[in-house]
């Protein structure tokens, strides 16, 4: 082949969401020369569909006057079930404040109360009103607040291209590999500091409410570049998306005071959390309705109702004009006039690529940050809006991290990223040679099912050694699996076989994170061991990949603050 | 049920309409329809995707002739036709090809763009001419420690505009975008006046007058076809409307070919 095109930049961020475009922003500001490079348009990104808000103790609400960084830190540890570690925690809530302020000050357009101070509201496990947003488009505003701030600043944006690899050389990471989707041609990327903020990898489940573009390309990634996945057996099912197509209805429709209802019109949500009652966290929510389905008290088809029509017309139109319109365009429900179908699905992937509180992880020159990376500060489960708080945070923090590093990394030998983009080519070419009956769409949809059964809600041991042989036995079809499309322009079927190879070292390694785990925590409940179990698993896992193979090992988890007490909501 | 699709191969460079047989699930969209038709038929349809939710703004296509979501778009409503849209004739809606709307559904790239394969069109120009028009949020002081106090009222008039989603549906749209290619077009002026009239800027008239040119609003001839398929109820003619009205009042002699 002709000699590869090779762009060199002193730091390239994979992913342009939140947590890559605010890292790109201070990367540039810095002066960096700075790339992202994202397989959608930026603002295609899964952030511009969160909803429900950001979480920062302003004090702004009635009765929350005092609210401070170490009651939200209490709240996210609680929250977590006690698995994050509390160095982290204590970063995200004492700068989230700054956090928040910054990006309206960057021109957000947030909701307001009366005196013109930003709103909060009540959210799940939160012990005051501390949510900030948006009306229920706060992804989207702040998603664009940001592309605005990037765009303004001419950092080169590499929109459409797919990586495909990480170069690692000499014990670095010192660049990538990826494809132009426009014109099929592969690319290399040369640079000292690399950095994953590629979203989480909801899709690799059946039922979700991630956009169809969150394959976990990341994790993928930095697992075949030897960078060990963190606590990827807990996986987030929110409580409440709209039954058939699983869009997400915000935890700020029940923050504002909406219902969960089972069929016989109770809300049964009493019983489960006398004192939160609909506000409990997202894993006792979610296993609440679940435990409702299965015993024969939710609707046919398996969904409880949100109701909502209480609130009224004006409060729906006002603060949740959003979720009305999803419930109107995908449901056919006018949640006004009638309540919403609704049941949990997959929403949100609390582990990820392992990184210190520095978004550094354990191979000099690559970084992560956002839903892919796992610091951890989420634990078991994550509190509703501090995910939009954690991709701000950390992805200022790791653009320090990198310009405080950069100086201490050469910059890399460009002809070794043309090796890697020969090599990677061999690979892609061969993948296109390939004939036979056996095409990704069909592996796909049963990974999705048999993770979305073996490791949904409830789990067992059983249940989930009879998963782990599907996922292997998929693994094996998707290595004979072929495209009909051998073409080079916008070759989507390629594309897709190339997620599915990732996604299913994925589902492995949430698999093997769920099986080593002989305990009840957070998102993580196995009806086999239904209590949690400090004694031996207050400890993270690692699932790392040698030679092929998977092994789950553990780290220890940083307490502080907090000792660990029993969670009661 | 039948698809009737744009195909444009790069490689062979001979555009064309091929037909595919769906049956339709009850619920199903436009964009299920094209993964199905990807799975079932040919793997090589391109078109794009991502929220599945009418959120993020990337799959904006002209089906039946109106650029539409083909996420949010139902495929009964179609067939029914409970879903019928007329808009002012533009060039991207001169017909085609035919369609039978009782049976089919004719989905064709959004016009006004260059086609890269299939359904796929390329955004540059469109994202450009926003570019152009300086969308940043710029102050009209230093920032205070807290945050800048907005009244409620002034965040809902500000919402109709933050709400643009850049699908590029406004512009695949606009009769005047598919005449004149140096149109700035309505998603770039909504947004325009989505800064000009943030009061936390200087409102100085410096938003009004970056695009106080033939090109900009004067350009509008108030079709109103960008406000009738936004998918998220922004009304950019309104925006430019108000634009002229209130550089008028400072003077300008409207030169456009519309009058507010």
């Amino acid at each position: 082949m002709p000699d590869p095109v090779v762009h060199t930049h002193d730091v390239c961020i994979i992913g342009g969401g939140l947590a890559g475009l605010r890292a790109a922003l201070a990367c540039s500001t810095a002066g960096l020369d700075t790339a992202v490079i994202s397989k959608v348009h930026p603002l295609r990104s899964h952030s511009v569909a969160a909803q429900g808000g950001i979480n920062a103790a302003l004090g702004n609400a009635e009765g929350a006057e005092h609210d401070d960084w170490e009651a939200h830190a209490f709240d996210t540890v609680k929250g977590s079930d006690y698995l994050a570690d509390q160095d982290a925690v204590a970063r995200l809530c004492r700068d989230a404040p700054a956090a928040v302020i910054e990006l309206e000050h960057m021109g957000t357009v947030f909701s307001r109360r009366d005196d013109g101070r930003i709103a909060q509201r009540p959210f799940g496990g939160a012990g005051v009103p501390r949510t900030c947003y948006a009306a229920d488009r706060t992804g989207h505003n702040l998603l664009h607040t940001l592309y605005e701030q990037v765009t303004a600043r001419g950092t080169r944006v590499y929109e459409e291209y797919f990586v495909t690899s990480l170069v690692r050389n000499g014990g670095r990471c010192t660049g990538c590999t990826a494809i132009a989707i426009p014109s099929g041609e592969l690319h290399g990327f040369s640079a000292p500091a690399v950095l994953l903020a590629t979203g989480g990898f909801g899709r690799i489940f059946s039922r979700s409410t991630n956009a169809l573009i969150n394959t976990g390309d990341g994790g993928a990634l930095a697992l075949r570049a030897g960078v060990p996945l963190k606590d990827m057996e807990f996986v987030q099912f929110h409580p409440t998306s709209l039954f058939g197509t699983n869009i997400l209805i915000t935890e700020g429709a029940r923050g504002e005071g909406a219902i969960l209802k089972n069929r016989g019109g109770e809300r049964f949500m009493e019983r489960y959390a006398p004192a939160s009652v609909d506000l409990a966290p997202r894993d006792v929510v979610a296993r609440a309705i679940e435990t409702e389905i299965s015993a024969g008290r939710g609707f046919p088809g398996g969904f409880v109702h949100l109701d909502l029509t209480h609130l009224g017309a004006e409060k729906i139109m006002e603060r949740l004009p959003g979720i009305r319109q999803i419930a109107m365009d995908f449901a056919g429900v006018d949640p006004i006039l009638e309540p919403v179908p609704v049941q949990p699905a997959q929403h949100y992937s609390m582990g990820g690529i392992d990184v210190d509180i520095d978004g550094s992880t354990r191979l000099p020159g690559l970084y992560a940050a956002g839903e892919c990376a796992c610091v951890s500060v989420h634990g078991a489960n994550r509190l509703g809006g501090n995910s939009l708080l954690e991709t701000v945070v950390f992805g200022r923090l790791v653009a320090n991290t990198m310009i405080a590093d950069l100086p201490s990394l050469p910059p890399p030998d460009g002809a070794l990223v043309r090796e890697a983009v020969r090599a990677e080519k061999s690979r892609i070419d061969a993948i296109l040679a390939r004939n036979g009956d056996e095409r990704a769409p069909a592996i796909l949809r049963d990974m999705k099912a048999a993770m979305f059964e073996h490791f949904g809600i409830f789990r067992d041991e059983t249940t989930m050694r009879e998963g782990l042989a599907a996922i292997t036995a998929l693994q094996e079809r998707c290595r004979r699996a072929s495209v009909g499309n051998k073409g080079t322009v916008f070759n989507q079927a390629l594309h897709r076989l190339l997620e599915l190879e990732g996604m299913l070292l994925l589902a492995e390694a949430v698999a093997r994170g769920a099986m080593f785990r002989k305990e009840s925590r957070g998102s993580h409940t196995r009806t086999d061991f239904p209590d949690r179990n400090d004694t031996e698993f207050l400890v993270h896992t690692l699932a790392s990949l040698d030679d092929g193979k998977m092994a789950i090992t553990q780290s220890p988890v940083t307490l502080g603050m907090f000792e660990p007490r029993e969670r009661v909501y | 049920m039948i698809l009737r699709i744009f195909r444009y191969d790069p490689a062979t460079g001979t555009p064309r309409y091929d037909d595919f047989e769906i049956d339709p699930d009850p619920g199903m969209t436009v964009l299920a329809a094209l993964f199905a038709v990807q799975e079932q038929y040919d793997d090589s349809l391109a078109f794009r995707y991502s929220c599945r939710g009418a959120v993020c703004g990337t799959c904006a296509v002209l089906v039946n002739k109106v650029p539409r979501l083909a996420c949010r778009t139902q495929v009964q409503a179609l067939l029914d036709g409970t879903d019928e849209m007329t808009l002012v004739p533009s060039p991207g809606s001169a017909e085609t090809h035919p369609f039978d709307p009782a049976r089919e559904i004719l989905i064709e790239p959004l016009p006004h763009l260059p086609v890269i394969r299939d359904l796929v069109v390329d955004w540059d120009e469109f994202f450009e001419k926003y570019r152009a028009l300086g969308p940043v949020f710029r102050p009209k002081d230093s920032p205070p420690e807290n945050e800048r106090l907005m009244e409620p009222g002034a965040v809902h008039a500000l919402e109709a505009y933050t709400n643009c989603i850049l699908c590029a549906a406004c512009y695949g749209a606009c009769p005047v975008d598919g005449k004149d290619p140096a149109y700035s077009g309505p998603a770039a002026l909504a947004k325009l006046y989505r800064f000009h009239s943030d009061p936390r800027e200087a409102r100085d008239g410096s938003r009004l007058a970056a695009a106080d040119s033939p090109e900009g609003w004067w350009a509008c001839e108030f079709h109103t076809n960008c406000r009738r398929v936004c998918p998220k109820g922004v009304p950019p003619d309104i925006a430019i409307g108000k634009a002229r009205q209130e550089l008028q009042r400072g003077g300008r002699k409207p030169s456009g070919p519309g009058r507010p």
